[in-house]
C-alpha cells in the first residue's frame, strides 16, 4: 500500500528532515510511526499526503508514484486517503453532520446517499445522536472521534493518524485507538503516528521508530 | 402511504447499487455524480455565498455601495452625452447641405434636378424648397412681410436641402464639392466648421467617458478584491481543510467567485436606484429651465437594454474581481 525507496528530504537546503527512509507497508497492515517530536514523524506523514515532495527517492502509494503525480490530479488522489489530524481540523461554523459530510460533498456524492453514509459514520465512532450539535458543544475525545468520522465516511482505502490521542486522557486515547483498529479489522490500511509508547505497546502492531530523520527500527507485531 | 414509499425504496437500492459500481475504481469516482452533481453543488454555493452576504448586511452593503458609486459616474455621463445625442455617429437634422440653384432655374425644372440629385450616390434624402417657398419661409422668420411684399419679383432662388448618407464631415464635404458640379446649381452651403467641432466634442466625451469607465472599472475591481481577500483570510482553516481532504482547486475558489459576482449585481443594481432617485430629483429644475428656453427636454433614463448591459457588466466586474483576488490570496494558503 505504502512504499518508500530512499526517500530523503531537505528543508531549505540544509535541515534533514528525513535522511534514507526505506520501508513497505502491505494492503490491510496496521502501523505505528512512533519516535520524539522533530524526528520527522509529521514529515513523512505529509509526503504520503503528497503536501510536499521527497528531495531524494521514490513514494508510492496505492500504486501511484507520487512524484509523477500531476498537480490536477493529487485532489483526487488525496481522496483515496483518510486523515485523522491531532487538532480534528473540524469546521467551527457548521454542525457534526455537514463536517462528516464535507469529504462527499467535495466529490458531488447525491445528498440522499450522503446522508446515508455520514449516518454510518456518525453511528461507527458513536456519534449519531450529536449529528446537529456544533463541534464547540462536544467534549475534545468527542471532537476527536467527529474527526475520525470524517476520515472514514469516504471509505478511504488508507487511513493516517498524525497524533489522534495528542490531547487525551488515557481511556480516551485507548478508546480512540480502538476505534482505528475497528477500521484496521474491516481492511483499511491505518498509519498512526504517535509518542503514546505505552499505549503502542500494549496494541501489539508493527512500529515503525524514527530518530532523528532515520528510520531506526522497524518491529513487527509481538 | 406505503403503496408510495415502496418504489421509492427501490429505486434508492438501485441507486445504491449502480454508485457501489461506481466505486470499485475509486480513481474515477471524482465523475460519479455528473454534471448533476455539478450543477447542484454550483446551485449551492451561490445561494450559501448570497446567504453569506446577507448574513453581514451593513458591510456587504457598503461593498455594494462603492461599486455602485463607481459605476454611476460613467453610466451618468453616459447618459448626459446620449441625451444630447452626442453618441450617434450620425447628427441627423443638423448635418444638412443647401443645394441653391441659378436663378434663371423655373419650378419645373427645379424638380427635375432635385430628382437628379436626389439619384446621387452619398445622398439620403432631398426635399425642394420652391422659390415661392423659401420667400415664405423668410417673411415668417424675418418677420418683414411688409418690406418683402413690396418687391414685384421674388429675389430668392430655389433649393434642394440635402440629407447626406454619411455625415462625416469629410463625407459631407466631398459630396458637397460633387453637388456643386452638377448643372443648374449655383452654390452649395453647409457650416461644416460647426459640424467638426460638435463631433470632436462628441468624440472628447466618448472618451473621456470611455476612460472613466476603465478607471472607475479598476475601481470595482479592487474594490471586491479586497473584499474577496478578507473573505479568503477569514476561511482559511476551512481552505486548508478542504484542500487536505481533496477538493480541487475549482471547488476551493468558487464560492469566492459568487460572491464576487454577488457583490457585483448588488452594486449594479444598486447603481440602478441611485441613477433613477438622482434623475427624479433633477427632474423638475431640468424641465424648468429647459422650459425658460421655450424647449422640451426630458432627463434621459437608461431603458431596459442598457440597465440590464450595466448590471451584466457590473456582474462580471465583481466575478472577475474575485477571480483575480482569490487566485492571488490562495497561493498564499498552504495546508500546515
Amino acid at each position: 500500500m505504502i512504499a518508500f525507496e530512499h526517500v530523503g528530504k531537505r528543508y531549505g537546503g540544509r535541515f534533514e528532515a528525513l535522511a534514507d527512509i526505506n520501508f513497505r507497508i502491505e494492503r490491510g497492515e496496521m502501523v505505528f510511526l512512533t519516535g520524539h517530536s522533530g524526528a520527522g514523524k509529521s514529515s513523512l506523514l505529509r509526503l504520503i499526503m503528497r503536501l510536499e515532495r521527497p528531495s531524494r527517492g521514490r513514494v508510492m502509494v496505492a500504486g501511484h508514484d507520487l512524484d509523477g503525480l500531476h498537480i490536477s490530479q493529487v485532489p483526487y488522489y488525496r481522496r483515496q486517503i483518510g486523515v485523522v489530524f491531532q487538532d480534528h481540523q473540524l469546521l467551527f461554523d457548521r454542525d457534526i453532520f455537514a463536517n462528516v459530510a464535507l469529504p462527499l460533498t467535495i466529490q458531488g456524492v447525491e445528498p440522499a446517499d450522503a446522508a446515508r453514509r455520514v449516518r454510518a459514520a456518525l453511528d461507527k465512532v458513536g456519534l449519531l445522536h450529536r449529528e446537529r450539535a456544533l463541534p464547540i458543544e462536544l467534549s475534545t475525545g468527542e471532537q476527536q472521534r467527529v474527526g475520525i468520522a470524517r476520515a472514514v465516511v469516504n471509505k478511504p482505502a488508507l487511513l493516517l493518524a498524525d497524533e489522534p490521542t495528542g490531547n487525551l486522557d488515557p481511556q480516551l486515547s485507548t478508546d480512540i485507538m480502538r476505534l482505528l483498529e475497528d477500521f484496521n479489522s474491516i481492511g483499511t490500511t491505518v498509519m498512526v503516528a504517535s509518542h503514546d509508547l505505552a499505549l503502542i505497546a500494549r496494541l501489539r502492531h508493527r512500529v515503525l521508530k524514527l530518530g532523528q530523520g532515520r528510520l531506526i527500527s522497524d518491529e513487527e507485531a509481538a | 402511504m406505503n403503496a408510495r414509499r415502496q418504489p421509492e425504496a427501490g429505486r434508492r437500492g438501485a441507486q445504491r447499487a449502480t454508485s457501489r459500481q461506481g466505486g470499485s475504481q475509486r480513481g474515477g469516482s471524482q465523475h460519479g455524480g455528473g454534471g448533476r452533481a455539478w450543477l447542484r453543488h454550483h446551485r449551492e454555493i451561490m445561494t450559501d455565498s448570497a446567504r453569506r452576504l446577507i448574513r453581514r448586511p451593513v458591510s456587504s452593503l457598503l461593498t455594494m455601495l462603492a461599486i455602485a458609486i463607481a459605476l454611476i459616474l460613467p453610466a451618468g455621463l453616459w447618459l448626459v452625452l446620449d441625451s444630447a445625442r452626442l453618441l450617434d455617429d450620425r447628427l441627423d437634422d443638423s448635418a444638412t447641405l443647401t443645394v441653391y440653384f441659378d436663378a434663371d432655374v423655373d419650378e419645373t425644372r427645379a424638380m427635375g434636378l432635385a430628382t437628379n440629385i436626389g439619384d446621387q450616390a452619398g445622398v439620403a434624402a432631398t426635399r425642394l424648397v420652391t422659390a415661392a417657398e423659401g420667400l415664405a419661409d423668410f417673411q415668417q422668420s424675418l418677420g418683414v412681410d411688409d418690406a418683402l411684399s413690396e418687391l414685384d419679383q421674388n429675389p430668392l432662388p430655389a433649393s434642394v436641402v440635402v440629407t447626406p448618407d454619411d455625415t462625416t464631415p469629410a463625407a459631407v464635404q466631398t459630396l458637397s464639392q460633387s453637388l456643386k458640379q452638377l448643372p443648374g446649381v449655383d452654390e452649395v452651403r453647409l457650416d461644416l466648421a460647426w459640424l467638426d467641432r460638435l463631433q470632436q466634442l462628441a468624440a472628447l466625451g466618448q472618451r473621456v467617458t470611455l476612460g472613466l469607465a476603465l478607471l472607475f472599472g479598476l475601481g470595482v475591481l479592487l474594490v471586491v478584491g479586497n473584499t474577496v481577500r478578507l473573505a479568503v483570510e477569514s476561511r482559511r482553516q476551512e481552505i486548508e481543510v478542504v484542500t487536505l481532504i481533496g477538493a480541487t482547486y475549482a471547488f476551493v475558489r468558487r464560492p469566492f467567485l459568487y460572491s464576487g459576482a454577488w457583490y457585483g449585481l448588488g452594486g449594479g443594481a444598486l447603481a440602478l436606484v441611485i441613477l433613477a432617485l438622482g434623475g427624479n430629483w433633477l427632474a423638475a429644475p431640468v424641465a424648468a429651465l429647459a422650459q425658460s428656453y421655450g424647449a422640451e427636454f426630458t432627463l434621459p433614463s437608461l431603458g431596459l437594454t442598457h440597465s440590464a448591459f450595466l448590471l451584466f457588466f457590473s456582474t462580471i466586474l465583481g466575478w472577475l474581481g474575485a477571480w483575480i483576488a482569490v487566485g492571488r490570496h490562495l497561493a498564499d494558503i498552504k495546508p500546515r
